[in-house]
């Protein structure tokens, strides 16, 4: 069997998914070169996965608004917010000394995030006021909030303990914590790939291909990690905190759009509301539960750049909508509706920060790589609509 | 009839409050982005020193947009201002708008932000004076080596006047080879977590070789900082300006060198002591302070009021609290003991 039939054999979807995998490979390859070996050290993968990981979460949750047809304009905003809020509770309102302070402001921005969520789910699903405006609206509201509520202060330091979420100095896993991790990770997600392969979701050559680049992509991500010393010491990093807490969502989530019903309800209701609706799916609700989930990984988002930052600031997140749109959209989220894949989206949002970081290690100016990162947004698209057409 | 009702409240209030009142001037500021901490405290000192000279404030905010500004200022100069003052988002594009009020008779000032225009009055701190002393201070700590250069927003004149002040000082001493540029980043829209990113990527690139980071303000220092701190960078010199409550902190804890303060208090109350001298007629020109601003390219000669910034490091800091801007509890929140002297006791 020659490559060409290899590829034909392979479904769409798996096709976009490889295609991916191989134009980061490439990239990274690339500005390797360019930047003279920096872009496989240590400290930039480190610093690439938690620099992707805020906008990968939120991928996560745009896929699933845009595979309902909805679209969301406000999560730099909702990020914002909830940042603000955790920001302002944490180092003004309660006592800095105390245990539960940053266990409860945590908690406090996650319920904000949700219940702006379904807020603006229910504007969408019930009142029926289309999501681009209900969203648009809650770009301003938000912003806006923010600004009222902080008079434009910056807040920090934040609590010792609030810190393990951003990935720095206290936010890894650790060398041995991270190659037991790596392994169950591995374990599931070979799994998972084999369950496809047995009830025929999945062709051997996908299998064979995903699941090479993904143990490999695992074991090499993991090493690099643990490789990248911590300052004055020979103990390395390990897994960021940030990028364990997007599998972790990732992998949730996708359990829930691959095997619970709800899932296939999201498809549905993207591919054709009508028939969704004639056939008993409960079209409002569906809408209602994603818009909630993508307030709340919003107000995960905001924990993580806080955190990340040690600072709550009132243009947190500006202009974070259009890069968590641009990675959906690279994935193949289409914004018709009823096609996306989270995996996709989380890939997206690495090819794009991997652009960015490779640029600014080899000097490039900040204007011109918006430039390239704007075709590559309409390349990835004019790609796949040619490879739409021809199957 | 609106105008009926004004002039006769105007008229009441010269009776009660004297000669002074027959002066009252409205005074309208079209905002270039008000959503910053710092604009709320020029507002308040604006106001306060106005309403104490008799006159009356009205204020837009154009959110960042020049098209928004230019209609602000429309809709400012409907109102009936007799003084104008402009923050200008894009000090280029905004001048049709600041020729239509001069047109109308209104005298404009450029507050903080330069506007090139002959008829133009400019009062502010002046950002070529904010990056010399900026590069002063780290020089004084760190006079040569590899410098890091984050710098604002790139569509900003504002970042482009700090970074001309800043190589006006280390200019020379790059020539001659003291010093050395080893990277530089514009910083979309001055945001400190993309400041953060590109100091981490250029931690990536130049390593332990970095000596100094010439930051242009405290945002963005503040991550610069966090950067640095995952990468065990600890002590570096490091730049800001504004006066950041959480940028003070730093200075305390010894994780920022300085910053360049500009009370804006003291600016709010001389743009509104400009506008009292405007509604009363006096020459501008013959004020203490005056002088003018020439641009040899434009052929543009223009009357400047610039005020210099106080350099803060954690020599000074008392002066900040003297000054009411932050309170000791602020500046000392989290400092191990024995970091500095201003919060032992």
């Amino acid at each position: 069997m020659s490559w060409h039939d290899v590829l034909r054999t392979l479904d769409p979807r798996h096709k976009r998914l490889l295609a991916l995998g191989a134009s980061l490979v490439v990239i990274w390859v690339v500005f390797d070169l360019l930047s003279g070996g920096l872009f496989f050290s240590p400290r930039n993968f480190y610093n690439l996965a938690v620099q992707s990981s805020t906008v990968a979460l939120l991928t996560v949750g745009m896929v699933l608004v845009i595979i309902t047809r909805n679209i969301d304009l406000s999560v730099g905003s909702v990020l914002g917010l909830t940042g603000m809020v955790i920001a302002i509770l944490q180092i003004e309102v309660f006592p800095a000394a105390a245990g539960w302070n940053w266990p409860l402001t945590l908690a406090i921005g996650l319920i904000a995030g949700t219940l702006i969520g379904l807020w603006q789910g229910f504007l969408v699903a019930y009142v029926g006021i289309p999501s681009f405006v209900v969203t648009l609206a809650g770009l301003l509201i938000f912003r806006g909030l923010t600004f009222e509520i902080s008079q434009g202060q910056t807040f920090s330091p934040f609590q010792a303990g609030y810190r393990i979420f951003g990935g720095g100095q206290q936010g890894s896993l650790g060398e041995a914590a991270s190659w037991i991790v790596g392994g169950v990770a591995l374990v599931v997600l070979l799994g998972a790939l084999a369950r496809r392969l047995r009830s025929g979701e999945a062709s051997l050559p996908f299998t064979l291909l995903g699941g090479l680049f993904a143990s490999a992509l695992t074991l090499f991500m993991i090493y690099q990690f643990n490789a990248y010393d911590r300052p004055r010491t020979d103990l390395g990093y390990g897994i960021p905190s940030p990028l364990l807490l997007l599998t972790l969502a990732a992998t949730w989530i996708g359990l829930f759009v691959n095997r619970a019903p709800v899932g296939r309800h999201v498809y549905a209701v993207g591919q054709n509301l009508e028939a969704a609706r004639l056939v008993g799916v409960p079209v409002r609700r569906v809408v209602l539960k994603v818009f909630a989930l993508m307030g709340l990984l919003c107000a995960v988002g905001a924990v993580i750049t806080t955190s990340r930052l040690n600072a709550g600031t009132t243009n947190l997140g500006t202009l974070l909508e259009l890069n968590v749109i641009a990675a959906a959209v690279i994935g193949g989220a289409s914004l018709d509706g009823g096609r996306g894949s989270i995996l996709g989206g989380i890939l997206g949002a690495f090819v794009i920060q991997s652009l960015d970081t490779g640029m600014v290690l080899i000097g490039v100016s900040s204007s011109l790589r918006q430039i390239l990162i704007g075709f590559v947004l309409i390349g990835a698209v004019w790609v796949d609509r040619i490879a739409v057409r021809r199957s | 009839m609106k105008k009926k009702a004004k002039t006769l409240i105007l008229s009441a209030l010269a009776v009660a409050t004297g000669a002074q009142a027959l002066l009252a001037a409205t005074v309208g500021v079209s905002w270039a982005r008000f959503q910053e901490e710092r604009w709320v405290t020029d507002e308040k000192a604006l106001e306060e020193r106005l309403e104490e000279l008799g006159h009356r404030l009205l204020t837009a905010d154009a959110r960042g947009s020049s098209t928004r500004q230019a209609a602000d200022i429309e809709g400012l100069l409907a109102r009936g201002v007799d003084v104008l003052l402009v923050v200008g988002h894009d000090t280029q594009a905004v001048i049709p708008a600041v020729q239509r009020a001069l047109d109308d008779g209104v005298p404009v000032i450029a507050y903080e932000r330069q506007i090139k225009h002959p008829d133009v009055t400019y009062v502010g701190f002046d950002p070529v004076l904010v990056g010399r002393a900026q590069a002063r201070a780290l020089l004084e700590v760190q006079p040569d080596g590899n410098y890091v250069l984050i710098k604002g927003g790139q569509q900003d004149q504002y970042a482009h006047g700090t970074y001309q002040g800043q190589m006006d000082e280390i200019g020379p001493l790059v020539e001659d080879g003291t010093i050395d540029i080893i990277a530089e980043q514009w910083t979309t829209d001055w945001k400190p977590e993309v400041a953060q990113a590109n100091m981490e990527n250029i931690i990536t690139a130049q390593g332990d070789r970095i000596d100094a980071v010439l930051c242009s303000n405290d945002g963005m220092a503040s991550g610069v900082v966090a950067a640095m701190e995952q990468a065990g960078l600890v002590g570096l010199p490091l730049s800001g300006q504004d006066g950041d409550v959480a940028a003070v902190n730093r200075i305390a804890r010894g994780s920022q060198t300085m910053t360049a303060w500009k009370d804006v208090r003291v600016l709010g109350r001389r743009a509104a002591d400009l506008a009292d001298a405007i509604a009363k007629g006096k020459d501008l020109a013959s004020l203490p302070g005056a002088t003018t601003f020439t641009d040899e390219e434009l052929g543009i000669e223009q009357l400047a009021f610039p005020l210099d910034p106080t350099t803060i490091t954690a020599n000074n800091l008392e002066l900040m609290i003297e000054a009411g801007w932050v309170t000791r509890e602020q500046v000392c929140r989290g400092v191990p003991p024995g970091t500095a002297e201003i919060c032992e006791s």
